[in-house]
C-alpha cells in the first residue's frame, strides 16, 4: 500500500462515504426541529437554574453542542477530518484572553479578533488540505499535529498564556456573561444560531454542492462543482463557529487553561457525541451532547475509568454504526414502518439490511 | 482436471456470469473467447476465489475448490495470471520469481524452465519489476506463476498492451509451455491467436457459454468467423 | 555539540524502531494503529512488575515483549477483522477510530490501576568515552540493541522467504494472494512484531530515562511522526527518519527547549504530508 489510500475508492457495500438525504423543502419543516429544540432547552433553567453546578454543566453541554455542529459543518458536510476542534476553539479562547488581559482590549473587539484568527487558521488548514489534495487521513494527521502543536505552544509560552496553570480572564466580570442563567441563554442562542446556519447552508446551493462532493468527488468536479472552494467555505464557517464559541466561553468562564481545549478533552468527546447522535445530521449534536452531559455527570466518580468507558463507547459506536447510532436506529424504524405498510416490504427490509453490512470477504478490488 | 458446473458470479448482487459449465482436461489447452464485457474475467476470478460464487461448483483434480480463498487455490496447484498482472513493483525480477514458489524455495528446474521460455528475464534479474516494459512484465508475470510448477495455468488476456509481434511471441512461449505438459486455460480477445494454441474453446457471450468445441470447428463456425474473425 | 548529536543518534535509533512498528502495520493492513504506544507502556509495566517480583532481568524483558506482541495479535484477530473488511478510506478511518478507542481503554485501565507505574532499568557501569564524549552505559546498550534489532529486521526482510512475503503484501496484496501468500496470516505476524518492537523501544528507553504508564500517547504520536516523515509503509524510511528526527530532537531540546522541540517534530510530520507526502523513502 502506498502512502495514502485512494480517495475515490468506494466502500465495499457500494455506498459512498457520506451521502445523506437532502433537507426538507418547506421552510417550516426545515426549521421547526430547531425551534422545538430551542424551546425545550430554554426550559432547562426553570428546572436547574438554582444550582450553580448544574447550570455550569448545562452551559458546558451547550458549548459542546456548538462544537459538534461546527464539526458537522466541516467533516459531516465535506469529509475534512479536522482533529483540531478543541485547538481552533482554543485559538479563539486564548486570543480573546490574551488580548483582554495583556493588551487591555475590551470584549467586543477581542471577540472579533479571536473569531477572525480562528477562522483564518481553520481556513488555512482547509486551503492547504485542498491545494495538496490531502485525503481524509492525511488531513486528520495534519490537523492532529496542529492540535498538539497548539497545546505545546500554549504550554511553552508561559509568560503570555499562563502555561499549565492557566489565566484568569477578568474582562467578563460583572457582565451578564458570568451570570448563570443569562450565560445559559446566550449559549443556547449561539447553538440555535449555529443550527440555523447549518440548516440554511444545507438548503442553499452550497449545501447542494456539499452533497455532490460527498457523494462522488470526481463526478462533482466534472460537473463544475469547485470542490476546493466549497471545502474551504466549510472550513471557514466551522472554524468561525469554533472560534467565537471558544472566545465567548472564555469570557463567560473567567478562566482559561490548556486542558479546556485539549484534544483528549474536546475532540474525543465531540467524536463520541456524534457517533451516537449522528454525523452530519441536524440534531445529532444536540442529542449527543444531552446524552453525554448526563453520562459524563454520572461517571464523575469513576475518574480514570471514565476514559475506559469513552474508549469502549468509541469502539462500540463506530463498529456498530456507520454514521451514528441514532440515525441507524431511525433508519431501521423507518424501514420497519414501510414493511408494515406493504407486502413487498419483507424483500426491502432484507435488502436494506444487506446494504448495511459489507460481507464479501472474498471480493477484491 | 478443472471442472466448473453451473457457475454463477457477479458484483453487488448482480450476476455477470450465469450457468457456465467448463471443463479442462490434463495436458489440454483451452481458450475462453469473447468480446469485452462478455464475462471472461469474472469467470476466471470466480474460479480462483477472487470473487464470491453465487451458484455452482468448481472442482480441481476432483477436489471442490468453490469459494476457496485465492491463496489456497494457488497452493493447490492452480496458478492464475490476471490481466493486471499484479507484480511486486518495488521488488526485483529475481525476488518476484522467488516468491512465485511460495511457501517453499523454488527448485532450480523452475528457474531453468522460466529462463528457457523467457531469456530476457535472465538478463536482468535485479531490475525492479515496476521499471520493466509491458512485454517484460507480462513475461515476468507468467514466469512467476510457473515457479510453483503449477498443474494448471490460467491466463487472462495475456496479450493486453502488447504489440502484435510481442503477442505472437507470447503465444509461441505458451505453445512451448504446453509441450512441457502444463495444462492451460486462456481467456483471450485475440481469437486467432487463442485458437491457434488451444485444443478446445468456449465462446462466452453476455456471461453465458454460447458455443463450445474443438478449435478447428470454432474457427470454421460462421458465427465465430463473423463476430470475432472479421470475416463477412 | 558532539555529545548532543551522539545522544541524538542514540535516541534516533530508538525512534527508528518505534516508527518501523507503526509503518509496518500501516503498510500491510492500511491501519493507523493509535493504540501502538499502549503496547510499549504495557511491556514496560510488565517488566517493572516482574522485576519487583524478583524475576531475573532478561526473563522480565522477554515477558514484556511477549505481552506486547500478544496484545498485537489479539487486536489483529478481533477488532481489526471488521476493519479489514472495509476498503480504502473507510478502512483507515475505521481502523484509526477503533484503535483510538482501544488506546483509551488501555490507557484508562493502566493509569487507574497503576497510577504511578513506571519502568527504569538500571544498567550499571562507568561511562564509556566514545568519540571523545562520555556515554552512559545505558545509552550504549540501548543503541547496541537498537542497531542489532535493526540489522536483524533488514536481514529478515531482504533475505528470508517470510520477510519477502511480507514486503510483497505491502506492495501488492492481490499479487501476494496469487502466489499463495495469506495476507491475513502475514498481518497477524506483523502486528505481533510491531507490538514487540514497541515494547523493545520502551525497554531500551527505560535504560536512560523512566518510562511511565501515562506515556502511551506520547509513544504513539512519536511513532506516527517518524512513520510519516519516513514514508508510510517504508521500513528503511522509518529508520532513517527516526535517526534524523532523534538528532533534531536533542539539538532542539538542548538549544531551545522541550515544548518547541515537540512542535518542531509535529511540524516535520505536517510539512512532510504537505510538501512531500511519500516521505523520505516511500513510494
Amino acid at each position: 500500500m502506498t502512502a495514502e489510500p485512494d480517495a475515490t475508492v468506494e466502500s465495499s457495500d457500494g455506498a459512498p462515504l457520506g451521502v445523506s438525504a437532502p433537507p426538507p423543502r418547506s421552510l417550516a419543516r426545515a426549521f421547526l426541529p430547531i425551534a422545538v429544540t430551542g424551546a425545550l432547552l430554554a426550559l432547562v433553567p426553570l428546572w436547574l437554574g438554582d444550582s450553580r453546578l448544574m447550570m455550569g454543566l448545562a452551559v458546558d453541554a451547550l458549548v459542546f453542542g456548538a462544537y459538534a455542529v461546527a464539526f458537522n459543518v466541516i467533516f459531516g458536510s465535506t469529509n475534512q477530518l479536522f482533529l483540531c476542534v478543541g485547538a481552533l476553539a482554543g485559538v479563539g479562547g486564548y486570543t480573546a484572553a490574551i488580548l483582554s488581559e495583556e493588551a487591555g482590549l475590551p470584549m467586543a473587539p477581542g471577540l472579533v479578533a479571536a473569531t477572525a484568527l480562528a477562522t483564518a487558521v481553520g481556513g488555512l488548514l482547509s486551503w492547504v488540505a485542498v491545494r495538496r489534495s490531502l485525503g481524509v487521513i492525511f488531513t486528520g494527521i495534519v490537523t492532529l499535529a496542529f492540535s498538539l502543536a497548539f497545546a505545546n505552544l500554549v504550554l511553552g509560552q508561559r509568560e503570555l498564556t499562563g502555561g499549565e496553570t492557566g489565566l484568569v480572564v477578568a474582562a467578563g466580570e460583572g457582565t451578564f456573561l458570568q451570570e448563570r442563567v443569562a450565560a445559559y441563554y446566550l449559549f443556547l442562542g449561539m447553538l440555535v444560531g449555529f443550527l440555523v446556519v447549518f440548516r440554511a447552508l444545507e438548503r442553499s446551493h452550497v449545501g447542494w454542492a456539499f452533497r455532490a462532493l460527498r457523494d462522488n468527488e470526481l463526478a462533482a468536479e466534472l460537473t463544475g462543482v469547485d470542490v476546493a472552494r466549497y471545502r474551504v467555505y466549510a472550513g471557514l464557517t466551522g472554524s468561525a463557529m469554533l472560534g467565537i464559541t471558544g472566545a465567548v466561553f472564555t469570557y463567560s468562564d473567567g478562566f482559561i487553561s490548556p486542558s479546556t481545549f485539549e484534544f483528549g478533552h474536546v475532540d474525543v468527546r465531540v467524536l463520541v457525541m456524534l457517533a451516537f447522535g449522528g454525523l452530519g445530521t441536524l440534531l445529532g449534536p444536540v442529542l449527543g451532547t444531552v446524552v453525554f452531559a448526563v453520562v459524563d455527570e454520572l461517571l464523575v466518580e469513576a475518574g480514570q475509568l471514565r476514559t475506559v468507558l469513552y474508549g469502549l463507547l468509541i469502539i462500540g459506536l463506530f463498529l456498530g454504526f456507520k454514521r451514528g447510532a441514532v440515525p441507524a436506529v431511525a433508519d431501521f424504524l423507518r424501514v420497519l414502518v414501510r414493511q408494515a405498510r406493504s407486502s413487498a416490504g419483507g424483500r426491502r427490509v432484507r435488502a436494506a439490511l444487506a446494504r448495511r453490512r459489507p460481507d464479501h470477504p472474498n471480493e477484491e478490488g | 482436471m478443472l471442472e466448473a458446473s453451473g457457475l454463477e458470479a457477479g458484483y453487488l448482487g448482480e450476476n455477470v456470469v450465469e450457468g457456465v459449465d467448463l471443463r479442462v482436461a490434463a495436458g489440454e489447452a483451452v481458450a475462453v473467447i469473447g468480446s469485452n464485457g462478455a464475462g471472461k474475467t469474472t469467470l476466471f476470478r470466480a474460479i480462483c476465489g477472487m470473487l464470491a460464487v453465487s451458484a455452482g461448483r468448481v472442482r480441481f483434480d476432483g477436489r471442490d475448490i468453490t469459494g476457496r480463498p485465492t491463496h489456497r487455490v494457488a497452493r493447490a496447484g492452480l496458478a492464475y495470471v490476471p490481466a493486471e498482472r499484479h507484480l511486486f513493483p518495488g521488488m526485483s525480477v529475481r525476488e518476484n520469481l522467488l516468491l512465485g514458489a511460495y511457501p517453499g524455495r523454488p527448485d532450480p528446474s523452475a528457474f531453468e524452465l522460466v529462463f528457457d521460455l523467457f531469456p530476457r528475464l535472465k538478463e536482468r534479474p535485479r531490475q525492479a519489476a515496476g521499471s520493466l516494459s509491458g512485454g517484460e512484465q507480462q513475461m515476468l508475470a507468467v514466469g512467476r506463476a510457473l515457479m510453483s510448477r503449477p498443474r494448471l495455468l490460467m491466463l487472462d488476456e495475456p496479450t493486453t498492451g502488447l504489440a502484435p509481434k510481442l503477442a505472437r511471441s507470447a503465444y509461441q512461449a505458451l505453445q512451448a509451455l504446453k509441450e512441457t505438459g502444463v495444462t492451460l486455460l486462456v481467456a483471450e480477445q485475440q481469437v486467432p491467436l487463442a485458437l491457434s494454441l488451444a485444443d478446445r474453446g468456449y465462446v462466452l457471450e453476455n456471461g453465458r457459454v454460447r458455443l463450445e468445441g474443438a478449435s478447428e470447428d470454432l474457427e470454421r463456425n460462421p458465427e465465430v468467423r463473423r463476430a470475432y474473425l472479421g470475416v463477412a | 555539540m558532539r555529545a548532543v548529536v551522539l545522544d541524538g543518534i542514540v535516541l534516533g535509533l530508538q525512534f527508528g524502531l518505534l516508527g518501523v512498528g507503526m509503518t509496518l502495520v500501516y503498510g500491510l493492513g492500511g491501519v493507523l494503529n493509535l493504540a501502538y504506544g499502549q503496547a510499549a507502556v504495557l511491556a514496560a509495566l510488565v517488566v517493572a512488575l516482574s522485576l519487583a517480583a524478583g524475576v531475573p532481568a532478561l526473563v522480565a524483558a522477554g515477558a514484556g515483549l511477549l505481552v506486547a506482541a500478544a496484545g498485537g495479535v489479539v487486536l489483529d484477530r478481533t477488532l481489526m477483522q471488521p476493519v479489514y473488511r472495509q476498503r480504502g478510506e473507510h478502512r483507515v478511518l475505521l481502523g484509526l477510530l477503533l484503535t483510538l478507542g482501544v488506546a483509551f481503554v488501555i490507557d484508562g485501565l493502566l493509569t487507574w490501576r497503576y497510577p504511578s507505574g513506571a519502568l527504569r532499568l538500571e544498567v550499571g557501569g562507568e561511562a564509556v568515552p566514545i568519540l571523545g564524549v562520555r556515554m552512559r552505559v545505558g545509552s550504549l546498550w540501548a543503541s547496541g540493541i537498537s542497531l542489532a534489532v535493526g540489522a536483524a529486521l533488514a536481514l529478515f526482510f531482504r533475505r528470508t522467504t517470510l520477510g519477502r512475503a511480507t514486503r510483497s503484501v505491502i506492495q501488492d496484496e492481490v499479487g501476494a494472494r496469487l502466489v499463495g501468500i495469506n495476507p491475513a496470516a502475514v498481518r497477524t505476524l506483523i502486528f505481533a512484531l510491531s507490538g514487540a518492537l514497541a515494547g523493545l523501544v520502551a525497554e531500551t528507553r527505560s535504560m536512560t530515562s523512566p518510562v511511565s504508564v501515562t506515556a502511551g500517547f506520547d509513544f504513539t504520536i512519536l511513532a506516527l511522526i517518524v512513520a510519516v516523515v519516513g514514508g508510510l509503509g517504508s521500513v528503511a524510511g522509518a529508520f532513517l527518519a527516526g535517526v534524523l528526527l532523534g538528532i533534531v530532537s536533542t539539538v532542539s531540546a538542548f538549544y531551545i527547549g522541550q515544548y518547541v522541540t515537540t512542535i518542531v517534530l509535529l511540524a516535520a510530520a505536517a510539512l512532510t504530508i504537505v510538501a512531500r507526502p511519500r516521505g523520505l523513502l516511500g513510494r
